[in-house]
């Protein structure tokens, strides 16, 4: 608890200026990742109509109003790694699939999402770190290759739903981690004993 | 009966002979162990079986009929012949479907057929169909067609689905056909007749989330194998990449040499690789170009020893360096070049130039270069081949140096006067001249009768200097350069007592393409050829110059100071063994260029109904073109559309041009000079031409003005100058002697006027006249007009009355002027008062005491007085009124005028005894 304090006196200046700067890489990454989906849709010709609706690939827990900020951090990271994860499979996928014909503006932009994300993902390790000061965990990705698809029509589509995805944590990732300063300094508020409760739990 | 029982016995008979014969057994015939094996990619269906043993007996060929269901529907059959001899082995069937096999369950069934016998079906092998699921499923998928194929794909809809829509992206609808072949299963058949616009093309059923995806594509068709050797243990052939295939990934063209996969990095690079036995003679060399839609195969035939493509060479260094030639050396990588007959290209770059030299040999691996130049840098470039059997040249290999330095090369010297002052000017070297960076220049100079000299060192980058010699004696000026190897050779040029550039006529050159084409006559003189200098005509200039050899009598002279506009003088000289002799000159312009506007200064003249038009000729300094001649054009202004009108086309010393018989009008006038570069310098004026009346009149106006201007200086002069012209004119009338007695007799006969005139009578009337004596004021000169106005006052009585004459008395018979009678002194009647002597008079102007026999004065009495007013009443006399007195004076005797003569009455006063 002590120690918490400590953080607490000295901790949210830098973290506050990490999440500002997350919040602006995220939504650069956001706007990155409109345009990757744009140009994907170009080249492999796909609908308007198209939904991809097939559950989401990336898997954390339910968001929840108890959550802390924390959590909600750890939630987002989590997701965004996975995010990372499924994007460099579907890079490897399409490359064996679909590749060999000249590297163009998809391909480019593709890149640049990927370096975008890395970006964004040692921010937000950063800023869980100086929440609790515990080492970031890895998810897993092995479950999710078992839903690797085999044929070129599924391919396309499981690309294009990890973009979807990564589209969908980007805009998540804004949200909370411009709204972080604010809880944090919440939290601050309230009483440590909730803290030593959680700490307890776990 | 028996007939009976005979017939039924014969009939048995036959039927137990029937029974013997042997096809009696084949009539069992028929399949056997029926297997059925299928490839859902491929859509292919293979069915093996066994004749069954009573099919032994059959000698001849047996047929199998196979059905194909699909769905229930028989979609295909076929017959699988057997030999006799066949007959007992194992048979088989394939067959592709069109339609991918997970579209609908495929049932394969088999009879036999011998002679008019044909068994039964067998037993259906049935090749069951996908199993819907929540989502339209489509086959096949991930096919690989080739262009112009036609495709079958099926849909076959989720349970209780119905069908939508069924298309493949990137195609015309009318290339598509769709059936329905069950409730749940939907056929599209497509003629991919044209390249697919995607790497992968989608075939859509009902919803965009459900569909399959089809390469269109080509088989290879690469060409153009060529192999050859580099490293004289290995084969490397190339090819040319022939229509696209448009298959990507896995389904790309892979390449076998010799049988030998090629790698991703060889097929990239469109060129693989294999170690084979080179000295083989001459072989064919096979390349495989396979896709799943077909394969290609390239041969070259080729003996490779005389296909040697060497590498380039390696370390290119130059091991030697001199100042005018180095060794250059390089090395092989490959061990078997050592023993090639090797030729080589030597490629030297410097200064924009290049040289080939070539070079060869066994093993070559060095060269000399030779005929460079000093401190030089260099890049050279090597590549070789085989000289026997040449198939191409290496790749160039590259490397640079830099030649030592060298003594600098002769200076080339000239001279130009300037101000008194000899100036020896010599060229800077070129890089390719100094041969080495030059640390400074020695100029040296004697008389050319002494041997004793002077010297002056120069330091870049000056390369020229000032020298005040002896103009009356020749001398020899040397000039040496310097670097650090050591001094060039000196040179030396003669100044001659009379410095050249005299008493030669300039002639005109024109310039073309930037620069003058000189030509001379050739003089004996020119020993050492001929030197040709230049400089600008009219500005200080660093002169330039250019040294041509004996014999030569022409050059082109270029600098890249050459100006358009700008006249250069050009003046040609004989190279002798003493000083340069000047030849001949030449004046002109690179490029003649315009003359700007209004450069010519114009003056004109009307001369009756001609125009003179005149002008200062435009100094040379000036030009920008030679002057060719003058052009003049006039216009009418009064029609705004006349004509130009040109008038005259003279030479370049003309200075003046006429317009003759030219209307009366209004006239623009236009002088341009005439130049190469055209018509130049434009300067206009305008030009109203009066006619004769009107000059006349102006002549008589001018006239009677200068007339009416004389008058009326005479007139203010004489006015001015009035008492002196009087003088002139009219003597001072001598003033009367009044005596006593004739005073006193007067008085005692009562009371006379006296009129004096004092202009119209000559001195002898005057003197007639005894009565008053006119007495010359001291002083007299020009009068002022407070003077005049005191002259008026001199008969002022002591109370300011002026005696003023009656208008009704005014004879012109005796006047007094009263302004002759003025005092300059401005004091009234003092000096006249000394004058008039006559002691009555006297007492009666001065002496109040006599005023009581006057009349009253205008103190007393009102002017408007009947009484005073009416002179009659007043027996001649009349009291005055200040103002009256000089309105009148000015009015009516207009005292300005210098010929005006004023009566004035003075009134002889009453005797007091009256």
């Amino acid at each position: 608890m002590a120690d918490r304090r400590t953080r607490g006196t000295t901790g949210p200046e830098p973290s506050r200026t990490t999440a500002a700067r997350a919040a602006a890489i995220a939504e650069q990454l956001h706007h990155e990742c409109g345009l990757l989906l744009e140009l994907f849709r170009k080249k492999e010709s796909l609908s308007p109509d198209l939904t991809a609706a097939d559950g989401r690939l990336v898997s954390v827990p339910p968001p929840s109003s108890q959550l802390d900020t924390r959590d909600k951090l750890w939630r987002l990271h989590s997701a965004l790694l996975q995010c990372r994860g499924l994007l460099e499979r579907a890079i490897t996928k399409e490359e064996e699939e679909l590749g060999g014909a000249e590297k163009g503006e998809y391909e480019s932009q593709r890149k640049t999402v990927r370096d975008r994300l890395s970006l964004l993902l040692a921010n937000t390790g950063e800023l869980l770190k100086a929440t609790d000061g515990t080492a970031v965990l890895t998810p897993s990705l092995e479950g999710s290759e078992v839903d690797r698809p085999t044929v070129l029509f599924e391919v396309k589509l499981w690309i294009y739903r990890i973009f979807k995805e990564l589209d969908y944590w980007t805009k998540t990732a804004i949200t909370t981690l411009q709204a972080l300063p604010s809880a944090a300094a919440r939290e601050r508020g309230r009483s440590g004993g909730i803290r030593r409760k959680r700490s307890a739990r776990r | 009966m028996m007939f009976t029982w005979v017939f039924l016995v014969s009939l048995f008979c036959m039927g137990t002979q029937d029974r013997s014969d042997p096809d009696d057994g084949v009539i069992q015939c028929g399949p056997q162990n029926m297997t059925e094996t299928h490839n859902f990619t491929d859509q292919r269906i293979f069915l093996t079986w066994e004749d069954d043993p009573s099919c032994s007996a059959i000698q001849e060929e047996l047929i199998y009929e196979v059905e194909v269901l699909r769905a229930g529907k028989r979609v295909h059959d076929d017959e699988v012949v057997v030999t006799a001899d066949h007959i007992g082995t194992t048979h088989s069937w394939n067959w592709t479907s069109p339609l991918a096999l997970e579209c609908a369950s495929h049932s394969i069934r088999l009879s036999s057929r011998y002679k008019n016998h044909t068994s039964p079906w067998s037993q259906e092998q049935t090749i069951p169909g996908t199993s819907p699921s929540d989502l339209p499923k489509i086959f096949p998928q991930d096919r690989v067609v080739e262009v112009g194929s036609r495709v079958s794909f099926c849909c076959v809809l989720e349970p209780g689905g119905r069908f939508d829509k069924m298309f493949i992206k990137g195609y015309n609808s009318t290339d598509m056909n769709t059936t329905k072949i069950s409730n749940q299963t939907y056929v599209l058949t497509v003629d991919l007749n044209t390249p697919p616009p995607y790497i992968c093309t989608d075939v859509i059923c009902n919803t965009y989330d459900s569909g399959a995806c089809v390469y269109v594509g080509y088989p290879p068709a690469d060409w153009g194998l060529q192999c050859e050797t580099r490293d004289l243990q290995s084969v490397e052939c190339h090819w040319n990449i022939g229509r696209e295939t448009h298959l990507t990934g896995p389904r790309a063209t892979a390449y076998r040499l010799l049988g030998r996969l090629c790698s991703d990095e060889e097929t990239k690079r469109r060129s693989c690789k294999q170690k084979v036995q080179v000295n083989v003679g001459e072989r064919n060399w096979t390349l495989k170009a396979q896709n799943v839609l077909g394969s290609h195969e390239l041969t070259d035939r080729a003996d490779l020893s005389e296909r040697v493509h060497m590498f380039a060479p390696k370390k290119l260094t130059a091991s030697t360096v001199n100042s005018r030639n180095v060794s250059l050396e390089w090395s092989w990588t490959i061990q078997e070049y050592n023993q090639l007959h090797i030729m080589c290209q030597i490629r030297l770059r410097h200064g924009g130039q290049t040289h080939m030299i070539n070079d060869s040999g066994v093993g070559l691996n060095v060269t000399v270069l030779r005929g460079l130049m000093p401190s030089q840098r260099y890049t050279v470039q090597v590549r070789c081949g085989t000289e026997h059997h040449f198939w191409k040249w290496s790749d160039w290999s590259t490397s640079t140096f830099r030649t030592k330095d060298d003594l600098p090369d002769s200076l080339d010297v000239w001279i130009q006067t300037e101000h008194n002052q000899t100036i020896i000017i010599w060229k800077k070297l070129l890089p390719n001249q100094s041969h080495g960076d030059i640390t400074d220049y020695e100029v040296t100079w004697r008389k050319a009768t002494e041997r004793e000299r002077q010297n002056k060192t120069i330091f870049p980058p000056e390369h020229s200097v000032a020298l005040s010699l002896d103009t009356s004696e020749e001398h020899i000026v040397t000039v040496t350069a310097r670097n650090v190897i050591g001094s060039s050779s000196p040179a030396a040029i003669t100044i001659s007592t009379l410095h050249p550039g005299r008493e030669v006529e300039s002639a005109h050159i024109s310039g073309s393409d930037g620069g003058f084409n000189v030509s001379w006559s050739v003089n004996p003189a020119a020993s050492c050829g001929y030197v040709v200098d230049w400089c600008p005509t009219f500005s200080i200039c660093r002169v330039e110059w250019l040294k041509v050899p004996p014999g030569v009598t022409n050059a082109r002279i270029l600098s890249e100071h050459f100006t358009d506009g700008v006249r250069y003088s050009l003046s040609i000289y004989a190279c002798t063994q003493g000083a340069p002799e000047l030849l001949e000159r030449r004046e002109g312009y690179v490029r003649e260029t315009k003359l700007p506007d209004n450069q010519i200064q114009l003056k004109w003249e009307q001369l009756g109904s001609d125009v003179q038009v005149s002008w200062t000729a435009i100094a040379p300094r000036n030009q920008s073109a030679f002057i060719q001649g003058y052009i003049m054009y006039y216009t009418d202004n009064s029609t705004p559309r006349s004509n130009l009108n040109r008038s005259f086309n003279i030479g370049p010393e003309a200075t003046s041009l006429t317009v003759k018989n030219l209307p009366i009008s209004s006239y623009k006038f236009t002088v341009k000079a005439l130049t190469s570069a055209g018509e130049c310098g434009d300067t206009s004026f305008s030009l109203s031409m009066n006619s004769l009346t009107d000059k006349m009149i102006m002549a008589v106006i001018i006239s009677l003005v200068s007339v009416f201007s004389l008058l009326s200086l005479v007139t203010i002069l004489c006015y001015r100058h009035w008492t002196c012209v009087k003088l002139k004119i009219y003597p001072p009338i001598p003033k009367p002697v009044l005596t006593d007695n004739w005073l006193t007799s007067l008085g005692e006969h009562g009371r006379h006027w006296l009129h004096v005139d004092s202009c119209h009578h000559s001195e002898t009337d005057i003197v007639d006249v005894p009565q008053l004596y006119c007495k010359q004021p001291p002083g007299n000169g020009d009068i002022s007009q407070e003077e005049r106005h005191f002259v008026s006052a001199q008969t002022q009585s002591p109370k300011g009355y002026y005696n003023q004459p009656l208008r009704s008395r005014a004879p012109a018979a005796l006047t007094l002027n009263t302004k002759n009678i003025s005092s300059p002194s401005g004091l009234p009647s003092v000096p006249h008062r000394s004058v008039f002597v006559n002691p009555s008079y006297d007492s009666m102007l001065q002496t109040d005491d006599h005023s009581g026999k006057y009349r009253p004065s205008m103190d007393s009495v009102s002017p408007s007085s009947p009484e005073l007013q009416d002179g009659k009443n007043l027996d001649g006399y009349q009291p005055q009124s200040p103002v009256e007195t000089c309105g009148q004076t000015q009015t009516e005797e207009n005292p300005e005028s210098p010929l005006s003569c004023v009566s004035t009455y003075i009134l002889i006063p009453h005797s007091s005894s009256k």
